[in-house]
């Protein structure tokens, strides 16, 4: 439906894009993943012509719209753009939004663009807020009537980009559900973010994008289970794990807090584990290792399978100190009451000592 | 430069601010209050030596103050700006008495009976016609030249001036110019309508001594002639440039104004004397005074047709140019849009240009420079004028509109495959019109004041009125809070229509059924 060949994009004496080749087929959803600053939206805004590609050819159902005449206008018809900052007219009630182009530019009748639009805020949840304005509206409805306005041009592809990033945690969710149900129906679309378990949820197909090109291309569970090159196996793992480092006995804990909840927040863990998560880390580094070990030097690694439902947490410092010695009986019975699997290796070689603990919560 | 003229009402109400209009009002009861105190000491028949210790008001710029340290070097001299001035601080008792020429003084003593006039003068000076320095300018000063030698001779000039200066009104009649046959074409005859029984104004007609003079030179030499009124400040631009082919004002010959125009000789030679306050008549209350000063203001001769005609030209200057500027001003817009460097780079020359420089001189440079060799009225040099404002003002709002509509909504619209037309009218200007509106109004107001200074290009706007009727009935305040009124009136009227429109444009103020115009809902 969708053919890349060699498309590039420079801005200036920057070239953001380099050389994309792919091909987008019927039913595809699509993940566009990566590192930030290396041009995922920017495939997108080529691809509807935002920023106009600056070399090669793109095809859309067979005609090159990057060809001199093409009617942009109306490619933009079959392209579908949800923005992250949502873009609603903000002089137009939200009804207004949803039908203002399916009246001027396909010609529906005003009644018929309603009936439409109010069965698409429907489908959004959002059918009792038709006649307000877009400054009434939180950021996650306005971003769900920004999806029903895409949708009543009825396009053939949407081409979200980074539809939750500007959004407060708590309305993620309402977006992401209806992101959701778009997916299942099917449609085609593009989707460029960094929540990672929304890109897993409705994605079938990723494009891992880095070094201005799309470097790894393959299905969602390919990418993020067995990623074939060795920079996506990174940026994934990264994704998944969190590594926290304390190099100092005044270590900010608060800050390390943070982070956690982050990470957890991200992948979708439940709040009992990341509770059990802190608090192991907390005492166990903190209580415990912090003032005996020879060097403050402590790197903790956090894993979570979703499949286990289980974090595992990996403790490695200096030192031969055992855990287990300590005055801090408190601590350790803290440390027992969350893990259902602990055990200590020293390294004689490395003078490394390293923890493992399992943390499961029922 | 010396300037003998002293007797036209020259207030400028430019930029008059309008809350000052209370301010006066209160000044206004003062100013009559004092007119009816009454002291009743100053003696009849007083002669220039009376006032050899005194202090004597004189118009800045004039040659009258030279004259006093010449007679009374022991006199005290209070500078003044206009003769209205000089006679409120006369009436006030801030000074002694008023330098000015006997005909004038004469006239000033009519409207005003606790006024007299010293017997004997300090000097005199000769009145005359100027004329442009061409060939046309060099046949018209010769003609007239003979004229009045030929008048003098007979005896007919100093009947003439008898006849303005005296009270008898049914003679003060001039000849229907309009019937005159123009042979040898028709000449344009420029004054300032401010000074009696010199030029001004009498039943809304331009009449005066010289006037009668201009006439009747033009009928002895086969000519037709166009009356123009127009600031004093301008008479010599337009004289200079050609524009008119001759004028007077109560103007003498000067060797610094030789070099500019030619003079005819003079058409009269004026006596100088001090105007002094005599005793004061009881007036009556302030009540009486309002009544009488209103009467004078608008009843007498009918002069507020003068005012509705006055009223017609300001709103019409404004209108129009409201009109035309707002269509400039946009289409200028929309044409450095998507118009490149040098679309940008000429408009933005020229809405400098047009900023920068004070409205009167845009004004003058348009009707003197640009268009001088045009046939064109001044009021419509106006509405070119005021149009070039507004729109340089309407370029900049809609500019400074646009720029604040977020450029996500431009992305969202051409996403949806909008064109970029479609865009700005639908989507773009509406938002950025709920920006522009207040700036847009605010703009009208400040257009309609700016309007007051049309004078100078020979327009009779509002204001200009207010200056004619004033130089008539030496009524200092009445006629000035009456323009303000007035000013107010028009403002208060054009502001609440654009309210209207604005409010008819803010889509957050449709109604319901508005919105869903053409759409039937289930529940």
């Amino acid at each position: 439906m969708i053919e890349f060949r060699h498309m590039q994009k420079t801005f200036g004496t920057s070239t953001v894009l380099k050389d994309i080749n792919a091909t987008v087929n019927e039913g595809d959803s699509i993940a566009i993943i990566g590192p930030s600053g290396t041009g995922k939206s920017t495939l997108m805004r080529c691809l509807n012509f935002l920023d106009p590609p600056t070399g090669g050819q793109i095809f859309v159902d067979g005609e090159e719209i990057t060809a001199p005449g093409c009617n942009i206008n109306k490619m933009r018809q079959k392209m579908g753009m949800v923005f992250q900052s949502y873009n609603l007219f903000n002089h137009m009630t939200v009804i207004e939004n949803i039908m203002y182009a399916p009246v001027k530019l396909l010609g529906l009748s005003r009644q018929e663009a309603y009936d439409r639009g109010i069965a698409l805020l429907r489908q959004v949840g959002l059918a009792e807020r038709a006649l307000k304005y877009p400054s009434s509206l939180s950021g996650g409805q306005k971003q769900r009537v920004a999806i029903a306005r895409t949708l009543a041009m009825d396009p053939e592809i949407i081409l979200f980009d980074e539809p939750t990033s500007a959004l407060d945690p708590t309305m993620v969710g309402e977006v992401e559900a209806v992101i959701e149900d778009l997916a299942k129906s099917g449609k085609t679309m593009m989707i460029v973010t960094h929540e990672m378990r929304l890109a897993k949820k409705v994605s079938n197909r990723v494009f891992y994008m880095d070094e201005g090109i799309i470097y790894e291309d393959g299905s969602t569970e390919q990418v993020f289970d067995n990623p074939v090159k060795d920079k996506t196996r990174r940026f994934v793992r990264r994704l998944k794990v969190l590594e926290l480092f304390v190099d100092s006995r005044d270590y900010d804990f608060v800050g390390a807090i943070t982070d956690i909840e982050q990470y957890c927040f991200k992948n979708r863990i439940p709040d009992k584990l990341c509770y059990g998560i802190r608090s192991v880390i907390e005492e166990l580094c903190i209580a415990i290792l912090l003032p005996v070990i020879p060097e403050p030097k402590i790197n903790i690694v956090t894993e979570y399978s979703e499949k286990h439902q289980s974090a595992y947490i990996t403790v490695s410092y200096p030192g031969s100190y055992r855990p287990g010695n300590t005055d801090d009986r408190l601590a350790l019975q803290l440390i027992d009451v969350f893990s259902s699997y602990q055990s200590y290796d020293y390294d004689e070689k490395t003078g490394m000592s390293t923890v493992k603990i399992k943390i499961f919560t029922k | 430069m010396i300037k003998n003229r002293q007797f036209y009402a020259r207030m400028r109400s430019i930029g008059v601010c309008l809350a000052l209009a209370a301010v006066l009002m209160l000044s206004c009861s003062f100013v009559f209050a004092g007119g009816s105190a009454d002291e009743g000491e100053a003696a009849a028949d007083m002669s220039i030596e009376d006032f050899s210790d005194k202090t004597i008001g004189v118009q800045t710029g004039s040659i009258f103050d030279k004259m006093i340290a010449e007679v009374m070097p022991d006199a005290k001299i209070a500078y003044f700006s206009t003769f209205t001035d000089e006679i409120n601080a006369l009436k006030a008792k801030k000074i002694d008495g008023i330098c000015g020429t006997e005909s004038t003084i004469r006239e000033l003593m009519k409207q005003n009976g606790d006024i007299s006039l010293t017997k004997d003068s300090m000097g005199e000076f000769g009145t005359c016609f100027l004329f442009p320095k061409n060939e046309k300018g060099e046949v018209l000063v010769g003609q007239m030249d003979a004229f009045i030698t030929g008048l003098e001779e007979s005896g007919e000039l100093a009947h003439l001036h008898e006849v303005w200066t005296g009270k008898d009104e049914s003679l003060k009649v001039i000849d229907d110019y309009s019937s005159f046959p123009a042979d040898n074409g028709t000449l344009k005859f420029v004054t300032e309508g401010t000074f009696p029984p010199y030029d001004y104004f009498a039943d809304n007609e331009l009449v005066g001594y010289e006037v009668d003079l201009a006439v009747r030179f033009c009928k002895e030499y086969g000519y037709g002639i166009d009356l123009i009124d127009m600031n004093f400040d301008a008479l010599m631009p337009a004289i200079q440039s050609g524009k008119c082919d001759f004028g007077a004002s109560g103007i003498a010959a000067t060797e610094e104004r030789k070099e500019n125009a030619y003079f005819s000789v003079p058409d009269y030679y004026e006596q100088i004397k001090i105007a002094y306050l005599n005793e004061s008549s009881s007036k009556g209350g302030i009540i009486a005074s309002i009544k009488s000063s209103f009467n004078k203001t608008f009843i007498q001769e009918s002069r507020y047709k003068l005012f509705i005609q006055g009223i017609l030209t300001t709103i019409l200057i404004t209108v129009c140019s409201v009109i035309l500027g707002t269509l400039l001003g946009f289409l200028l817009y929309l044409w450095c849009r998507r118009g490149g460097f040098i679309a940008n780079k000429v408009t933005a020359f020229c809405v400098w240009l047009v900023q920068g420089l004070p409205v009167i001189v845009l004004l003058m440079l348009l009707y003197y420079v640009v268009l001088g060799k045009v046939s064109i009225s001044g009021m419509w040099v106006s509405v070119i004028g005021f149009t070039l404002v507004f729109a340089a003002a309407v370029y900049s709002m809609i500019l400074a509109g646009v720029r604040a509509v977020d450029d996500g909504q431009t992305e969202a619209s051409y996403a949806l495959g909008f064109t970029d037309r479609e865009t700005f009218f639908g989507i773009i200007l509406p938002q950025a019109a709920q920006h522009f509106m207040p700036m847009y109004k605010s703009e009208i107001v400040s257009l309609i004041k700016a309007t007051a200074v049309v004078g100078y290009i020979a327009v009779q706007d509002l204001t200009k009125m207010g200056d004619i009727v004033r130089s008539r009935t030496y009524e200092a305040f009445f006629p000035l809070v009456a323009v303000a009124v007035i000013y107010f009136v028009i403002s208060a009227i054009l502001t609440a229509i654009v309210s209207r429109i604005t409010l008819s444009v803010d889509p957050e103020k449709r109604s319901e059924a508005k919105v869903l115009k053409g759409v039937k809902t289930d529940d």
